[in-house]
């Protein structure tokens, strides 16, 4: 009873902020240059991509047309590899001097002592590294032998600033599955304060690789870890916003699922095109920074987004949870979108009787 | 305005006091503000020319900047109420050795509140 009310208290909360559809999280896909070669990566990204760096001017131009951007807005520089680019500190500059904050996503591969100190110069906010299991793990998933022993270095000096908000993510898959309780441990020696797990999305290069993804049973034993660890309060675990997951929603994450994309969350990729989240189909662009006005596209267009009832199709047309879900992440909905990707609700409720 | 408090209240009841924090699947996590700007000239008291290649450093802690041709500097810090910033030469690029110089800033309330922080210093170093 009280859950189903927290339910409908917060069903009314999502469509307030889906009506207010206040800006705060926007990405900046700076670059599609990689130094890593990842096996889950789902972007087309390489050591010489097809796309030039964005211009800094070019991104600045959209991010001036925010008009009173909102209390927490951050611009999160993701990629590619963001440390790639030389003028990743004057990007940060630039952000910080319209008022606005910066955060960044990085493998950490470059992230040394000189560049931890130029960045929280240039008023880096926030840091996410992604480390995908303990040291032969890691470096088969990212298909480098000094992947880990440079995140090692990365994660040891994130974690050791006072200011940074700083967490660490891993993509759980079939290889480091059984590794997870090492890996926290790892992560509690190295002083690290929160750790967010995600799965991997049946697209790009991973599609094809059984090794990537995890059977209905270990998702279920994820999801048992995932609260299990935050029952204990070394450090703060949780599963990442992707998707729902019925009877674990209260018990994985701190809020209910809320898939923010188009809502809250805005994007400019490489190409200047106007969308949410990165990993999203790129057919959801809703304009171009070189021929739109951005932020006048976040306020008139992604109805897409905001109107949910499109994603009734497929397996979610009969759902009972479909008020709570809306047919899980934005994410899970490409090609022809006649049916979600993944239902992570589908998939517990198979191992239920188990 | 209404909106928003209506937006607050609810967010509230809903028991998710980080109804508003949020992050993406491959972003990162909300930045607090944690940070304080200090920015500043580096002169020679005798001459009244800006130094160049001044360190700059904070307290005990690992950061650090140096002085540009101009003798400014500019470096996000820790927001801390009290912090003693150093001024060091490390390279005496004007073949003239600079003292360093210690200075204790204490920031007020209404800067430490402000949306962002900042404090801007000149400081004038003596020969040695
Ligand atoms: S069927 Fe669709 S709406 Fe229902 S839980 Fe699965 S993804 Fe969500
Ligand atoms: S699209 Fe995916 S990553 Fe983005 S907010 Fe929705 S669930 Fe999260």
């Amino acid at each position: 009873m009280v859950t189903m009310l927290k339910q409908a208290l917060f069903r009314v909360f999502r469509k307030l902020e889906t009506k207010h559809h206040e800006l705060n999280y926007l990405f900046w896909e700076c670059t599609t240059r990689c130094n890593l070669n990842c096996r889950h990566c789902g972007s087309d990204c390489s050591k010489d991509s097809f796309y030039k760096d964005m211009p800094l001017d070019d991104f600045l131009k959209a991010l001036d047309t925010i008009e009173s951007p909102s209390e927490h807005f951050t611009v999160v520089l993701t990629g590619g590899e963001p440390l790639l680019r030389k003028d990743i500190e004057l990007c940060g500059r630039e952000i910080r001097k319209r008022g606005m904050r910066w955060s960044m996503v990085s493998n950490g591969y470059l992230y040394n002592n000189e560049k931890h100190i130029s960045l929280l110069n240039a008023g880096l906010g926030a840091l996410t590294i992604s480390i995908d299991g303990l040291e032969s793990s890691h470096n088969w998933l990212r298909n480098n032998d000094k992947s880990f022993e440079r995140v090692d270095i990365a994660i040891g000096l994130a974690a050791s600033s006072s200011r940074l908000n700083f967490d660490v993510v891993t993509c759980v898959n079939k290889r480091n599955f059984q590794e997870l309780e090492e890996i926290r441990t790892y992560l509690i020696q190295k002083g690290v304060k929160a750790w967010r797990l995600f799965t991997i999305v049946p697209i790009g290069r991973a599609k094809e690789d059984d090794e990537m993804f995890l059977t209905d049973h270990q998702f279920r034993e994820l999801m048992d870890f995932i609260s299990e660890s935050r029952t204990r309060k070394d450090i703060d675990v949780k599963f990442s916003c992707e998707g729902f997951v019925g009877e674990y929603e209260s018990k994985v994450r701190d809020s209910n699922f809320f898939c923010r994309a188009g809502i809250n969350i805005g994007s400019i990729l490489i190409d200047g095109s106007i969308s949410a989240c990165p990993n999203i189909d790129r057919t959801f662009s809703q304009g171009n920074i070189y021929k739109d006005n951005f932020f006048s596209v976040w306020q008139t267009k992604y109805e897409l987004f905001r109107d949910r009832s499109w994603t009734k199709t497929g397996k979610c047309t009969e759902c009972k949870d479909y008020k709570n879900c809306q047919g899980n992440g934005f994410h899970y909905w490409h090609g022809e979108k006649k049916n979600v990707l993944v239902c992570h609700n589908e998939r517990l409720k198979k191992t239920t009787n188990c | 305005m209404k909106r928003d408090w209506k937006r607050k209240i609810i967010g509230g009841l809903c028991l998710t006091s980080v109804a508003f924090v949020f992050q993406a699947c491959y972003g990162t996590p909300q930045d607090f503000g944690n940070d304080l700007l200090v920015e500043g000239l580096v002169k020679s008291k005798k001459t009244g020319l800006p130094i160049k290649g001044i360190k700059v450093s904070v307290d005990e802690r690992v950061q650090y900047a140096n002085t540009d041709e101009n003798g400014k500097f500019s470096l996000y810090i820790d927001k801390l109420q009290h912090a003693n910033i150093k001024f060091k030469d490390v390279d005496s690029t004007q073949n003239i050795w600079f003292s360093n110089k210690d200075t204790l800033i204490t920031i007020n309330e209404s800067v430490l509140t402000s949306k962002q922080p900042k404090v801007y210093l000149n400081i004038e170093l003596e020969n040695k």
